[in-house]
């Protein structure tokens, strides 16, 4: 009996994709086969800002704090503990002992203070150095000892050391002669040899074929082990395939051609997916819903034309009715095919406790948003069934989305049906990325709906977007002041919030700035989709996350089940 | 004559230059003038204007259209086509690389389509009940785009296992190159061949006693050549256009999906440098196939 109940659970914990195994079932070797979209532009980290070039030095470098993807927790990396002063300002920081670089080399402070002298060199003009920027001043970084550094906030700062998740930490051995020489903008090209290169990560790169495939091997001197003290990574090799198409990838996984997709599985792919899981094909890893769901929103600037006019567009009553009359439910149901869950704005129940579940809902109310058309002026005078604005014009405006992007052109063709319901007319533009970016970010528009990719739970570390005088500020950027009161308020409890060390007071301050948001509506959501990550069956120890990149992010815990004897991929 | 051919290649050659040159400046010229440029997708992040202006500044993207396009003709001068912004490497190394593997992929779809089609192609005009299997296959095959054809090989690939889809395989780019131009090339060849088999000299020769199979696989299959022939260019260009979908669909490196990414990154230098070969690629094959034609028909170079 004990054997029989021991063979189900294997066959469980096989089916389920190991999953549920304990880490002594943990096998080490393998090469892990995964996809990515386009190829890395360099493999220096600071000289690019793309998501590519992250996730290549993700595998292949060390920051000195991590992010946890799964959990939203910083844990040590490089340094293993550290300590603030009470004002929250000075963090004292002690490295690891006997750590080097997969060139054989000594880590020290020495490196870090390298890697922060870089990144806020004005000749390396990094694009990293504005995401490591407090109240836009650089931190201060000095080494007390090898194994001690201090770093000190220009002022306080809430998300703490999260600041750190993205700088990984640089051999000064390697680097230090082209900084001088002024060509660091041009050191770890992509056509460096790969014996130039030396990091402080779980895999170093072995072969890149441009327009193929980079093949990571396992970093002899990676200092991390489990909790058992076998050393990481488990996986002898990573072959990232460069796979631009998606419809593609997800062919190549249910063929077992790949194990990891780059991301996550869309609507239109889960139910067949769903089968091949029961069929032990494919492992399906949910990992909550996305932080970055779509948002539409109406140019608020009072300069615009739309402002100019149609002054009908800057009401409140607007930006609430057309909440109350879309459907959210049938959003989910036919964009998503029920993968998801309706939200009022871009603060979804991803963010985990940031999220206030009692804040202002907009429910959809067909009656209401009528009223409220009414309240901001439009009424049909013309017996059209179309609404006009108080000189007789009939009220519409152009909603510029991103063309050959399904959910968004489908969302924005039911957000034009369900305006139109209520008498709203709603013109649709689809514009390639490339045109659509600068029409958004140039203010020369009237309505968007697009995603803005945030890479931390933390919206202490999203002030871009929250404060007035912010770059992503999408409805109104860059304000000298703020133009409303709610705006002025949102400011300010987002001051305090990033620079509250307090917890609970922040999670209170947000939940405030919650409230203002659902009452005003800059942003508007509808829904946000559930995140599924894709593994073929053999992948052990994936962590998913709503965070990209969304499996790779721990890549030294993934390792591989061997094929069964006689087996064979296709 | 000699002279003749000689001036007929002249004209040809020159002809295959003024093409090049207007293909790739055109390319140029429409993604300069496109909205966004290389620098759009800085705008995404913290940051992002100020690095923005710094790149475009770096990039030239701030110059104006014709001191943009000279500067690049005038490298052209001196075979240096640019660095690529979407994959930071020279552009003449990346088209190099991408292109030879284009190459490799559209050689093999081409001499694949031949093998099938050409064949075939006499079968269908002398055996009518092989005409009536095969023509409604062809006539579908030459009506599916070459994105069609490679989303169903890819399905059929994934349910039955019979062709491999890993990375580099050429079993499935290569298929969905070769079958619609193999049925292009059927049709063709089957009318041309019908319309021999009913000339004078043919049925002269078959009066003569000349075997029937003779007849067909060696006399008449090959002066049927002649339209197939004339339609050189416009087979190598549909390999080009159609590999831009495959390449994409399959992954293939090739010069089809370098072209894609050049565009959509507005990649400038990269976005002319895949015009330009590519268009060298259609002129070539247009060139050597109306020197053929020239060769074989006196006619075409007096008329030309």
């Amino acid at each position: 009996v004990v054997a029989a109940v021991g063979v189900i659970y294997w066959v469980q914990a096989t089916r389920n994709g190991n999953a549920g195994l304990a880490p002594a079932g943990v096998v080490r070797g393998g090469r892990l086969i995964t996809t990515h979209r386009s190829e890395p532009q360099s493999f220096n980290r600071y000289t690019s800002a793309n998501p590519s070039e992250e996730m290549f030095a993700r595998l292949t470098q060390a920051t000195l704090v991590r992010l946890n993807r799964a959990t939203g927790q910083l844990e040590p990396r490089l340094a293993r503990e550290w300590t603030a002063s009470p004002d929250g300002l000075t963090w004292t920081l002690k490295l690891r002992e006997g750590i080097h670089f997969s060139d054989g080399m000594p880590f020290s402070s020495s490196d870090v203070l390298f890697t922060f002298q870089v990144l806020y060199d004005a000749r390396v003009k990094s694009p990293v150095a504005a995401s490591a920027m407090i109240a836009n001043q650089p931190l201060t970084v000095r080494a007390l000892d090898p194994l001690t550094v201090v770093v000190v906030f220009p002022a306080p700062y809430g998300p703490g050391l999260g600041v750190l998740d993205s700088l990984p930490i640089l051999p000064e051995h390697k680097l230090r002669q082209a900084f001088q020489a002024g060509t660091f903008q041009k050191a770890w090209g992509v056509t460096t040899p790969v014996g130039d290169f030396a990091g402080l990560g779980p895999f170093m790169l072995r072969e890149y074929v441009p327009g193929q495939r980079l093949v990571y091997q396992r970093n002899p001197q990676f200092w991390r082990s489990d909790d058992q003290g076998r050393p990481l990574p488990y996986l002898d090799e990573i072959e990232v395939q460069i796979v631009p198409e998606q419809n593609t990838e997800m062919l190549r996984l249910e063929a077992g051609a790949v194990d990891v997709t780059t991301s996550h599985v869309r609507a239109e792919d889960l139910a067949g997916l769903q089968s091949l899981q029961a069929k032990g094909i494919v492992t399906l890893n949910e990992a909550g819903v996305t932080i970055n769901p779509e948002m539409f929103w109406l140019n608020l600037n009072p300069a615009s034309t739309l402002a100019k006019t149609r002054p009908w567009s800057q009401r409140t009553e607007l930006r609430l009715a057309i909440s109350h009359a879309i459907d959210r439910r049938r959003i989910v149901d036919t964009v998503f095919l029920g993968a998801a869950e309706p939200v009022f704005t871009h603060v979804t129940p991803g963010y985990g406790e940031w999220f206030l579940p009692d804040a202002p809902r907009t429910d959809y109310d067909q009656t209401r948003a009528r009223a409220l058309l009414e309240s901001a002026g439009l009424a049909d005078r013309n017996g059209d069934g179309k609404l006009d604005d108080a000189r007789g014009e009939t009220a519409r405006f152009t909603i510029l989305t991103q063309k050959g992007h399904t959910v968004r052109e489908r969302i924005c063709a039911m957000i034009q049906e369900q305006l139109q319901a209520v008498g709203l007319t709603v013109d649709v533009v689809a514009l390639e990325r490339a045109a659509l970016i600068p029409a958004i970010m140039g203010g020369t528009y009237e309505a968007a709906l697009f995603q803005i990719e945030f890479d931390s739970f933390d919206p202490g570390g999203h002030l871009d977007l929250w404060m007035s005088s912010g770059d992503f500020h999408l409805w109104h950027p860059r304000q000298p002041k703020p133009a409303t009161d709610w705006e002025a308020r949102i400011d300010e409890l987002m001051l305090k919030q990033s620079t509250t060390l307090d917890r609970a007071e922040r999670l209170r301050l947000f939940a405030e700035v919650q409230r203002v948001l659902g009452a005003n509506l800059p942003l508007i959501a509808f829904a946000a989709p559930k995140i599924v990550v894709a593994t073929s069956a053999r992948v052990g120890g994936a962590m998913p996350s709503v965070l990209a990149p969304p499996v790779l992010w721990n890549a030294e815990m993934l390792w591989l089940v061997p094929a069964p004897a006689g087996a064979s991929g296709k | 004559v000699n002279a003749s051919l000689a001036a007929f290649i002249g004209r040809r050659v020159a002809a295959a230059l003024l093409f090049v040159a207007l293909v790739s400046s055109a390319a140029f010229v429409l993604v300069r003038i496109a909205p966004g440029d290389a620098t759009t997708d800085l705008h995404l992040t913290r940051g992002g204007a100020a690095a923005a202006e710094e790149a475009r500044a770096r990039l030239g993207l701030d110059r104006p259209l014709l001191t943009h396009l000279g500067s690049w003709v005038t490298g052209l001068l001196t075979f240096d086509l640019g660095q690529s912004t979407v994959y930071g490497r020279p552009v003449a190394d990346l088209v190099k690389e991408r292109a030879g593997a284009t190459a490799a992929l559209a050689s093999l779809a081409l001499l694949l389509a031949a093998a099938i089609g050409l064949p075939l192609g006499v079968l269908t005009a002398s055996r009518p009940w092989v005409a009536a299997a095969v023509a409604p296959i062809s006539i579908a095959l030459v009506a599916c785009p070459p994105i069609i054809a490679v989303l169903v090989l890819l399905l059929v690939a994934v349910s039955t296992g019979w062709l491999s889809i890993a990375q580099g395989s050429y079993a499935v780019p290569t298929l969905a190159l070769a079958l619609p131009i193999a049925a292009m090339l059927e049709r063709l060849h089957s009318q041309a061949m019908s319309e021999m088999l009913s000339s004078p000299d043919l049925l002269a020769a078959a009066a003569r006693g000349v075997p029937r199979g003779r007849l067909l696989w060696v006399h008449a299959a090959r002066q049927a050549l002649r339209p197939v022939l004339g339609i050189a260019g416009a087979v190598v260009g549909a390999l080009f256009s159609g590999s831009l979908a495959v390449e994409m669909m399959t992954s293939w490196p090739g010069l089809g999906r370098l072209l894609f990414d050049a565009v959509a990154g507005r990649d400038l230098f990269l976005a002319a440098g895949c015009a330009l070969v590519g268009a060298m690629f259609v002129a070539l094959a247009n060139l050597l196939a109306d020197v053929a034609r020239a060769v074989i028909d006196p006619r075409v170079r007096e008329s030309a």
